[in-house]
């Protein structure tokens, strides 16, 4: 990240101080507005799910939200403690509901409570497949992108559906393809090295 | 139907944290003061990448790395108008409905680069927005393989998009 960080800024830079050097600065505090205004939503819509959140954790209600899907999760993240499964589980559902904004605060709170490796700053495998699942979307219903479609006019603004669905799954199975394969790797590496 | 849902699901939850005999109160604010500390945690990197993205599309480097990709992408089945859209994805979520909302605008929203677009958008996430906020709070700072794993198997989501879009 650091790298690219580094790359992608000094190479805008370096174009943007040849064809506009006024406008830097100010591009770069427009950038810095749209991270406050999507923050100040942010706040707005945390406020509400993690509320409500607090409620269901309060009542145990949690607990029983894991027992759901209590073998697919134990099976996709080993030895994960019952306060991050719950999460968990619950980001889950709320991505499967296509409620993304309450998921992004479940995802959150998931990460921070996972166990950690000896390293603590160091992501865990567990983590990284969390991670990898929701960025290839847990969503099926993709509701955003439809309403999107028939306010442009489409005649049939839902058809996308089942290659959506298929893509979905194609790509969350090939998420937890690659992790599986590059921590078995990087974990015989490591025997081979001692 | 599913409008009734959501506000049943939470007069439900109220009603039961009452016989449970909760601070109803007490624990809403609790929640709200952990929205707080959350945003606050996640706020220095979003706003870096968006002061980077701000940079990459006006710079022109956006459409400069467009350019470049477009050969190589158009080999594993992506057309060529799609490649601005799977370029930004990662990084912004707003962005890329914005892109969508073009094409639609530019090809009807019926054709088969607008509905491919629209699976290669409902089908993935943003990758790098996501690293930055998941892992904002936690103090994780090496991520190792993660971001390369996801940004494969987005490729692997968009080449079968384009793919399916052409016969479904």
């Amino acid at each position: 990240m650091n790298a690219l960080f580094f790359l992608i800024i000094v190479i805008s830079l370096g174009i943007l101080t040849v064809v506009a050097p006024d406008s830097v600065l100010s591009i770069m505090i427009d950038g810095g507005k749209s991270a406050l205004d999507l923050s100040l939503k942010m706040i707005a819509i945390y406020s509400v799910w993690l509320a409500v959140l607090k409620l269901v954790e309060k009542t145990e209600l949690d607990k029983k939200i894991t027992s759901l899907f209590e073998p697919i999760v134990s099976f996709l993240y080993k030895d994960e403690n019952k306060k991050a499964k719950a999460y968990i589980t619950m980001n889950m559902t709320a991505n499967l509901l296509g409620m993304g904004s309450a998921a992004t605060p479940l995802g959150i709170k998931a990460i921070n409570t996972m166990n950690r490796d000896l390293d603590k700053d160091t992501a865990t495998p567990n983590m990284i497949m969390f991670f990898v699942l929701n960025a290839t979307s847990l969503q099926l219903i993709p509701a955003t992108v439809i309403a999107l479609r028939a306010a442009a006019g489409s005649a049939a603004p839902a058809d996308i559906l089942i290659p959506n669905i298929i893509t979905s799954v194609v790509s969350a199975l090939s998420g937890f393809a690659f992790v599986k394969i590059i921590s078995y790797l990087k974990r015989k590496r490591k025997t081979k090295a001692s | 139907m599913a409008n009734f849902i959501l506000p049943f699901l939470i007069i439900a939850l109220f009603v039961y944290a009452a016989i449970k005999r909760i601070k109803i109160y007490d624990s809403f604010i609790e929640g709200i003061k952990d929205a707080l500390k959350l945003v606050y945690s996640v706020f220095p990197y979003l706003a870096a990448i968006f002061i980077m993205v701000n940079l990459f599309r006006i710079s022109g480097l956006g459409a400069f790395v467009t350019r470049i990709l477009e050969k190589p992408l158009s080999l594993i089945g992506i057309p060529p108008e799609l490649t601005e859209l799977i370029i930004l994805r990662p990084f912004s979520g707003n962005g890329s409905l914005l892109l969508l909302e073009d094409i639609y605008k530019a090809h009807s929203p019926d054709s088969y680069i607008a509905r491919a677009a629209s699976v290669v958008v409902g089908s993935s996430d943003t990758a790098f927005y996501i690293a930055a906020v998941y892992f904002a709070e936690s103090k994780i700072i090496k991520l190792r393989y993660a971001i390369p794993a996801a940004l494969l198997a987005n490729v692997v989501g968009f080449i079968t998009a384009c793919l399916l879009c052409r016969y479904m």
